[in-house]
């Protein structure tokens, strides 16, 4: 009986929809959080784990040594390297892929890497069209970081004060 | 038997033994870089340091022997504390390049840093480095990794017997390095890889291919002597990519020569047979099993079986092949109703054929007093049995050799040089003397004999030993006096009490000879069926040019036109081609499963490392098909272990020989001895880059006296059956040693 009271009572005073419409009035006035993708973007952590890149030195000389630590630490077993003698006597890879499949951006082949060769840029829009697609070869890597350096380095030195 | 206590445990240990036999023993763990424990003891790097109570110091564990009553503690804060110092010197001047090291993950600095290292270094001044020399191409060297631990230095002068690898320097300025310009030479060289705590020396074949943790490690054993080798092949992906010894201290201890080490390169040559191919019309066309089998069986049954010829067949195997596979061959052929197989092909005259009875263990030969070696080059072509005598004489054996050159053995041996003719006639004078100290009947082929003063030195040192070896060489068995002094050998043991060691023959000679694969009383020898009318051959794994004593004529026996040849082979091969008419592809070593039976009479059976590449397949899987195919009863094998446990049921026949003695010096030719260099004594080894590169490998002379080279007349420069020159003095007139890594056809050798 008495909740049949109450629950007129509410019904007739428009309680509930006050309430709502004082939250719509609020964020009426309040800054948007919205963005608007793609136009927008949300900023991202220089820890933030995307792509993967293989980087260079400022002389063009490849990272990479072919140490095979990212391969060795990889959970997913998603890295595949070989490796040679290069006419110069120096230790290189002669196949470096990522099965971005198989990754799952755990970082840890970032970590692992002595020479700061492999790293996870913040690139995180990208799509196949093909299954191959999925493969980053040695190739695709070191076009990334050398399409992204300038960003690479920035935001490694952000970081590296952490670490 | 004293009782001590380490790290509050009672253990049982022998007093005057090392402490770190006995942590070993235990299962207790004493980081060590220096020790090694078939090397002597340096206690140069003080890893190992212990706390031994009641010492005032902490004690090196490798140095300090064991008295009754030692408390010993490895794990105290004591032992502790100095072992981590020990090891921040250590890490003070080796270079952290650990990523691209080929030791990284294998490494014994790197297990124990990770244990006794400190994170960070307190070393702020340059490091030091050292400028890498090429020491050939086995061994790559990183000399700024260098911990100075001496072991390769050891190894050097202790096991291979030359001191290639020497400190030099003092302090900071101390450096490893080879004493020669032209780097190390040594047949065991391989080793110094392997006792390398670091990547100071690490495998150059091998170098930046993989990480040590890719590879899956498979016991082996290796064919290329009469030892048989422990090994472990190292796979990735399907092939063989590093072998690394094995312990057996009944057969290899823990070394393994050179070319067991770096052979499987010659797994991946371009020339391995792929695909099995047939002639048509002249031309070689690569098929399918079934097809190139159905043409194999045809051929045979045209040839031979339709018209019951199977005396027209013959069968000639190399040694190198497994027990298994000679055996299913010979079981195939006799089945068939043909005699003719043999797997002497590099035999001259087979009615002059060696029989000696090899009667001592390879470990007891390092504890004989005498040894006397009889036409062998022993350090190259058997290395491992070499390595045991050096031990022998290094306690204190006397060895004598009686060779028609001095060769280069590493440790003092007393050489008597003879020509080829004359070395049944020094060992008949040993036998005299031998006779005549025990007061026996000297028989009528001895009476008019004089021994020389060599043979009655030899015959006394003889008498005086108390176990004494007489070991029988390559380099006589095409001797034109080869049995007669098989059984003078046999005489001078007998009458002596000593033992023999026959390594006449190598690979896996034994098994060919468990199995019988030699022709009865109705079948013919290999010389025989070179000249006989034969319409059929089957070859398992023969390379005419360097297995052949009588190339020529086996070239012209197999090629004729209406002879029908099927021959299993690992790699392609130009005259094989020529004359074959079916070419079946089969697996080389590491490829197949099998038995080596090494000269103790040691049945070691091995697994396939790795799968045979192509279509190529293991040699008794072939040989059972075919047999199958033939429709022959009792081929239903499974696998290679069924066809051994058949080989072991049979009874092993003693043959019969003849024993007959002639002494008579044949001095009318010029006698040549041709051996092919340790590195192309198969088809696997001729293929193997790194070795063919080495020293030895590059092996090509043709070794005579002035004299020799004047009725020749031949002048240095030129060549003597295609092969470069070489006078002397250090060897025997009347003869020609060659030494070559060219085939033998390229002379006209015949």
């Amino acid at each position: 009986m008495i909740n049949g009271i109450k629950k007129l009572a509410k019904n007739l005073t428009l309680s509930e929809l006050r309430s709502g419409m004082k939250i719509t009035a609020k964020e009426f006035v309040n800054t948007k959080i919205t963005v608007q993708y793609p136009e927008e973007k949300t900023p991202i952590s220089p820890r933030f784990r995307g792509l993967h890149a293989l980087r260079r030195y400022p002389n063009g000389e490849e990272r990479c040594i072919a140490c095979k630590l990212c391969e060795a630490v990889c959970p997913a077993n998603a890295i595949t390297i070989e490796s040679e003698m290069r006419d110069d006597g120096t230790r290189r890879t002669t196949q470096y892929d990522i099965d971005l499949f198989k990754c799952i951006f755990c970082g840890f082949c970032e970590e692992a890497c002595p020479v700061d060769a492999i790293v996870e840029t913040q690139i995180f829009e990208y799509a196949f069209e093909s299954r191959d697609g999925s493969i980053m070869t040695k190739e695709r890597l070191l076009k990334v970081g050398d399409d992204n350096e300038q960003v690479i380095g920035k935001i490694k030195a952000q970081d590296a004060k952490y670490r | 038997m004293v009782e001590i206590e380490i790290d509050g445990q009672l253990v049982n240990a022998e007093p005057g033994e090392m402490l770190i036999a006995v942590t070993d023993r235990e299962g207790i763990t004493v980081p060590r870089f220096c020790y090694h424990k078939k090397l002597s003891i340096s206690a140069s790097c003080r890893m190992c340091l212990v706390d031994v109570e009641g010492a005032p110091k902490p004690q090196p564990a490798c140095s300090t022997p064991i008295a009754d009553g030692m408390k010993i503690h490895t794990q105290n804060e004591r032992a502790k504390a100095s072992q981590k110092a020990v090891m921040e010197f250590l890490l003070i001047n080796h270079p952290l390049d650990c990523p691209i090291c080929d030791q990284g993950g294998e490494c014994e600095l790197q297990d124990v840093a990770v244990e006794y290292g400190s994170d960070v270094s307190r070393f702020s001044e340059g490091k030091r480095l050292v400028a890498p020399s090429d020491i050939g191409p086995l061994i790559q060297t990183d000399m700024t990794r260098c911990i100075h631990c001496t072991r390769c230095v050891r190894f050097g002068s202790e096991i291979a017997g030359i001191m290639e690898m020497g400190g030099t320097g003092r302090g900071e300025d101390l450096k490893i390095e080879p004493f020669l310009a032209e780097g190390i030479t040594s047949e065991l060289s391989g080793n110094m890889i392997d006792v390398c705590p670091v990547g100071a020396l690490t495998s150059k074949p091998f170098r930046y291919e993989l990480r040590s943790w890719q590879m899956n490690a498979i016991e082996s054993i290796a064919r290329h002597d009469l030892v048989g080798s422990n090994l472990y092949a190292q796979t990735y992906k399907g092939k063989v990519k590093r072998v690394v010894s094995g312990d057996n201290d009944s057969v290899n201890e823990t070394w393994i020569s050179d070319r067991d080490r770096f052979s499987y390169e010659g797994l991946a040559h371009e020339d391995r047979l792929l695909y099995p191919q047939i002639k048509v019309e002249g031309q070689w066309k690569e098929v399918e099993w079934e097809v190139a089998l159905d043409y194999a069986v045809k051929g045979l049954k045209n040839n031979i079986l339709n018209s019951r010829n199977a005396q027209k067949l013959g069968g000639l195997a190399s040694a190198t092949a497994t027990t298994e596979e000679l055996y299913l061959m010979q079981k195939m052929l006799r089945e068939l109703g043909c005699e003719n197989l043999d797997y002497r092909l590099n035999v001259k005259n087979l009615d002059q054929t060696i029989h000696l009875a090899s009667n001592i263990k390879l470990a007891k030969l390092e504890q004989v007093d005498y040894a006397l070696v009889v036409g062998a080059n022993l350090r190259l072509e058997q290395p491992m049995i070499n390595h045991r005598l050096r031990k022998a004489q290094l306690a204190g054996a006397t060895m004598n050799a009686l060779n028609v050159k001095e060769f280069d053995f590493n440790y003092p041996v007393s050489n008597t040089v003879v020509s080829p003719n004359q070395i049944a006639s020094t060992l008949a004078g040993v036998l005299k003397r031998v006779l005549e100290a025990k007061s026996e009947k000297i028989p009528e082929y001895l009476s008019t004999l004089t021994p020389s003063a060599e043979a009655t030195d030899m015959a006394n040192t003889l008498l005086g030993a108390e176990q004494a070896v007489i070991i029988l060489g390559e380099h006589v068995l095409n001797n034109t006096q080869a049995s007669s002094i098989a059984n003078l050998i046999t005489e001078i043991a007998k009458h002596s009490n000593s033992k023999t060691l026959n390594v006449s023959a190598t690979a896996n000679a034994l098994g060919a000879q468990r199995v019988k694969f030699t022709p009865s009383s109705t079948g013919m020898n290999v010389n025989d069926m070179l000249n006989a009318e034969m319409s059929a051959f089957l070859l398992l794994d023969v390379t005419p040019e360097y297995d052949f004593h009588h190339v020529n004529s086996a070239l012209s026996a197999l090629s004729k036109e209406d002879v029908f040849v099927v021959s299993l082979n690992s790699f392609g091969n130009e005259l094989v081609s020529q004359y074959a008419d079916v070419i079946l592809p089969m697996a080389a070593m590491y490829e197949t499963s099998g038995t080596h039976i090494n000269i103790d009479h040691k049945m070691q059976s091995f697994s396939a490392a790795v799968s045979a590449p192509g279509e190529a397949k293991p040699a008794w899987k072939i040989l059972k098909v075919l047999a199958d195919l033939l429709e022959l009863p009792g081929f239903h094998y499974e696998n290679s272990a069924q066809v051994l446990s058949e080989v072991a049921h049979q009874s092993e026949v003693e043959h019969e020989y003849d024993s007959s003695i002639n002494i008579n010096e044949n001095t009318s030719a010029i006698e040549t001895i041709w051996m092919h260099s340790p590195y192309q004594s198969d088809e696997l080894l001729r293929h193997a880059s790194s070795l063919q590169a080495s020293k030895i490998g590059q092996m090509n002379t043709a070794s005579m006296t002035q004299a020799t080279a004047d009725t020749l007349s031949l002048k240095s420069g030129d060549r003597y059956l295609g092969v470069p020159i070489d006078v002397t003095d250090a060897m025997a007139d009347q003869c020609v040693f060659v030494s070559s890594n060219q085939a033998t056809n390229t002379g006209g050798l015949s």
